[in-house]
């Protein structure tokens, strides 16, 4: 079909990660027929999924190996409980062991799974430090957020370590979900219904403004795909030392300063000589990143 | 000639009482224009007990600010009215008879009142005249339900009382005409007072009074559907009805209805339709509101014409930036014009397709359901073969033979497809065999079961089991095997024959995904040429506006 082309937003967790390495590469650890389902939902009387709403796998991507782990948003959010976390730590164990290309995150989640919460809390603690091994072990590890969930709460932190971030518009990215802050601040604080505002603070165009995002691609699986083979040829890993570690602060220290009092991510934009800004939510991926380089390029200058 | 002496009368009684009425209000008014805190006081002067009263409003625009109003008159004025009017939307059409001022009503549609409307007939305090079609109602503005008094909104009006009524012209031309040529008193809402209108839609001397409302007129935008949330099965219905259907019969001239399975279809016409190089070939000529949906098509050129009940909230612009697609005049804005629409619909399209939420086993369709008295607004008219056209066309004279094989005298037929998935919300049947119709009737004492669509007018019924060519069956039990073929796992589907739906499947009454060449595998929202509403801004090259609501930028 001429027009045919994949969304990663409604991809599913398998039908993603399939479009994103090379055809017919992809073998799964832990497949749903072994039905390793979440204890605590069972006993909750909740739904389970075979796979605990997680896919991981081997494949190659550009013929170079790779491990990756991708959460279905379809399940309970994505959420983090102790068979999903287990399947994420043991891929990143495998990763320290056997060094491959690069680890991928497809991250689509609300964070910690509260029918399982000590148990998830764990999870993403050990997630956590299975990055920082597999980084300190020479293996970059990307994060692909582009699914209705995002990453928030504790997928949040994860996908912040990571050497690359490549974001979609439609994917989010933050600490507390609009709808957690809603609820302990008030809706004064943040409305979670206005979608507009929701995505302008949490999408993936303030998130590449802010450099929290290292790449903004469309909402395309073949994008995705393009631009974490375009993070694997460069290599490019972010170091860790005591120079990096400073220089990230003050990037923080400058954008505390830059916007203290900033509600919206179009006061952001404004304050950073975007010109436009109410416009900028309707450019596609190509145009945006073109007027953010510009402005890049001035500040250089 | 002779004639006998008749007694001498006067034949000016309604001249005279307008004259009353309109001397009763002028205190009130400054010439035609009425400041808005004295509006109340200006329907108690004008309303006289036993009045036939329209509210205008559709399920678009509203004549709020009015009905607010309304509800504020004093019960012991203003009581004993008679409302006759396209609908009950809003709370205030059902506040003002739980105060008792209305006695009787005459209307179309009260989808959002529907629950409170049949609890105030169970209780007797109301009496409902009939439920009509739109044109219905309207043809009887002309004949026995002419309104002594009109309230109507407009956009704009200037300072001799023209009104502006622009994209949203709707009903108010036929409200206006029966009203004002009868001694009527018209009563128009505007969101403004200009000096100068863009056009004169309805002339001032049609018009009584105008009063500038605080607040616009309410829109809803009841034609938007967000492609977010088209399902797969709605992907592959759409599929089937273009290529078992559409491309069947060479369907040019239609009607759609306003649900998500008829605005996949929309969405598949530059993808899945233009694949099968049917551009040009199939949905050229629409009577149909400028539905967002429709957008992608439109720009393909897929579409050469389309005229509108009413306009959309969003899609002013895009419209506007279309003059070769749609009905603009000399200012470069759409008029809509409901009966003239629901004219085209019934008389000038091929075909209707629309969606139900139930089905029985001789192909009645209804959305009717206990305890909500709804109506069905224009929804018969389209989808109802009309008897008295008499030109031609291909897709109408090859039904007319399919449905009439054997019979002497040759004549065409109008397409009318039902398309639902077999199960619909909460996993309710859209199969049954018996309407829930028959309960309403029964509790609400109405003469018929209300049916939205009757059997004997379907000609199509689409689901994803596949489409049923009802208009091939013969007896009735070949049209009740049809319909079991199609409804899948429901009671009634479980319930067929299965060697009767294989002889009608090899017959081709019935005919399955495969049967088509159509993979259910295939259809996915991939196919959609926008899958979001910021796709269809994206394709409207940035003229259509959608509400906030359904924006996420």
């Amino acid at each position: 079909m001429s027009t045919r082309r994949m969304s990663y937003f409604e991809a599913a967790a398998r039908a993603r990660a399939a479009g994103l390495v090379d055809a017919g590469s992809l073998v799964e650890f832990c497949p749903p027929e072994r039905r390793r389902t979440s204890p605590h939902l069972a006993r909750l009387d909740a739904p389970v999924a075979f796979d605990d709403g997680l896919l991981a796998a081997r494949a190659t991507l550009g013929g170079h190996p790779v491990l990756l782990a991708a959460q279905e948003g379809k399940f309970n959010g994505g959420a983090v409980g102790e068979v999903h976390g287990a399947k994420i730590c043991g891929l990143l164990r495998r990763a320290w062991a056997e060094r491959p290309a690069a680890v991928l995150l497809l991250v689509d989640s609300g964070g910690v799974r509260l029918h399982e919460a000590n148990a998830g809390l764990i999870a993403i603690s050990e997630i956590m430090r299975g990055v920082l091994a597999v980084q300190a072990a020479g293996v970059p590890v990307l994060a692909l957020v582009g699914g209705s969930c995002g990453a928030f709460g504790g997928m949040g932190i994860v996908t912040r370590l990571c050497d690359a971030v490549i974001m979609s518009e439609e994917g989010r990215l933050g600490l507390s979900g609009p709808e957690v802050i809603e609820t302990v601040k008030g809706v004064g604080e943040f409305d979670a219904r206005d979608r507009s505002l929701v995505w302008r603070v949490t999408g993936g165009k303030l998130r590449r403004a802010l450099g929290e995002a290292t790449a903004l691609v469309e909402d395309d699986v073949a994008a995705f795909r393009a631009a974490a083979l375009d993070c694997l040829q460069q290599a490019r890993r972010a170091s860790a030392d005591l120079a990096a570690l400073q220089a990230a602060q003050a990037a923080l220290e400058a954008r505390h300063a830059n916007y203290p009092a900033a509600r919206d991510g179009l006061e952001i934009w404004r304050a950073m000589g975007l010109a436009d800004a109410e416009r900028l939510p309707m450019l596609d991926a190509q145009e945006f990143n073109r007027r953010l380089a510009a402005l890049d390029t001035e500040r250089v200058q | 000639m002779n004639f006998p002496a008749f007694p001498a009368q006067a034949w000016d009684g309604r001249l005279r009482n307008r004259a009353q009425r309109i001397q009763r209000a002028a205190p009130l008014a400054s010439g035609r224009q009425v400041a808005p805190e004295r509006i109340v006081a200006l329907l108690e002067a004008v309303l006289e007990p036993g009045d036939r009263l329209c509210i205008e409003g559709n399920n678009q625009k509203q004549a709020d600010f009015l009905a607010r109003a309304l509800v504020q008159t004093d019960p012991a004025r203003v009581r004993d009215l008679h409302l006759v009017q396209s609908v009950l939307a809003l709370p205030e059409h059902v506040d003002v008879i739980e105060r008792g001022q209305v006695s009787r009503i005459d209307f179309s549609f009260s989808g959002p009142q529907a629950g409170r409307l049949a609890r105030l007939v169970e209780n007797g305090k109301i009496t409902i005249g009939a439920i009509h079609t739109y044109l219905e109602l309207f043809a009887r503005y002309f004949v026995d339900l002419t309104p002594q008094v009109a309230l109507v909104a407009a956009q704009a009006a200037d300072r001799e009382g023209n009104l502006y009524t622009g994209a949203n012209t709707e009903d108010t031309p036929a409200i206006v005409e029966a009203t004002a040529f009868k001694g009527g008193i018209v009563i128009a809402q505007v969101n403004e007072i200009v000096d100068r209108l863009p056009r004169v839609d309805i002339p001032a001397d049609w018009v009584d009074f105008t009063v500038a409302a605080p607040t616009p007129h309410y829109i809803e935008p009841l034609f938007t559907r967000d492609p977010a949330l088209i399902s797969e099965t709605q992907v592959l219905t759409a599929m089937i009805a273009i290529k078992g259907l559409y491309a069947e019969y060479g369907i040019r001239r239609l009607n759609h209805g306003i649900g998500f399975d008829t605005a996949a279809i929309e969405l598949l016409l530059p993808t899945y339709a233009a694949d099968l190089g049917l551009k040009g070939k199939i949905c050229t000529h629409w009577a149909l509101n400028p539905h967002p949906t429709l957008i992608p098509a439109i720009e393909a050129g897929f579409v050469q014409s389309v005229h509108s009940f009413g306009s959309e909230v969003g899609m002013e612009r895009y419209v506007s930036a279309r003059p070769d697609v749609f009905f603009i005049g000399a200012d470069g804005n759409m008029r809509s014009n409901r009966a003239f629409c629901q004219a085209a619909g019934h008389y000038a399209c091929d075909l209707f397709i629309g969606s139900t939420l139930q089905i029985d086993l001789d192909g009645n369709s209804s959305t009717a359901t206990r305890g909500r008295i709804a109506g069905f607004g224009g929804a018969p008219n389209m989808g109802a073969d009309a008897r008295g056209r008499r030109h031609a066309s291909p897709a109408w004279l090859r039904a007319g033979r399919e449905a009439r094989a054997g019979k002497a005298m040759p004549r065409g037929q109008k397409l009318v497809a039902q398309i639902v998935e077999t199960f619909r919300e909460h996993m309710e049947p859209a199969f049954v065999e018996r309407l829930d119709a028959w309960d309403l009737a029964e509790s609400a004492g109405m003469d018929l079961p209300p049916v939205m669509i009757y059997g004997d007018d379907l000609t199509h019924i689409i689901t994803e089991e596949g489409i049923a060519h009802l208009l091939l069956c013969r007896t009735a039990d070949e049209r009740e095997q049809a319909i079991r073929g199609v409804a899948g796992y429901t009671p009634v589907g479980m319930g067929r024959d299965r060697r009767a739906v294989e002889n009608l499947r090899d017959r081709g009454i019935i005919r399955r995904p495969e049967d088509l060449g159509i993979d259910p595998r295939l259809a996915t929202r991939d196919l959609l040429a926008a899958r979001n509403i910021k796709e269809l801004v994206h394709c409207s090259g940035g003229l259509y506006d959608p509400p906030k609501k359904f924006r996420n930028w």
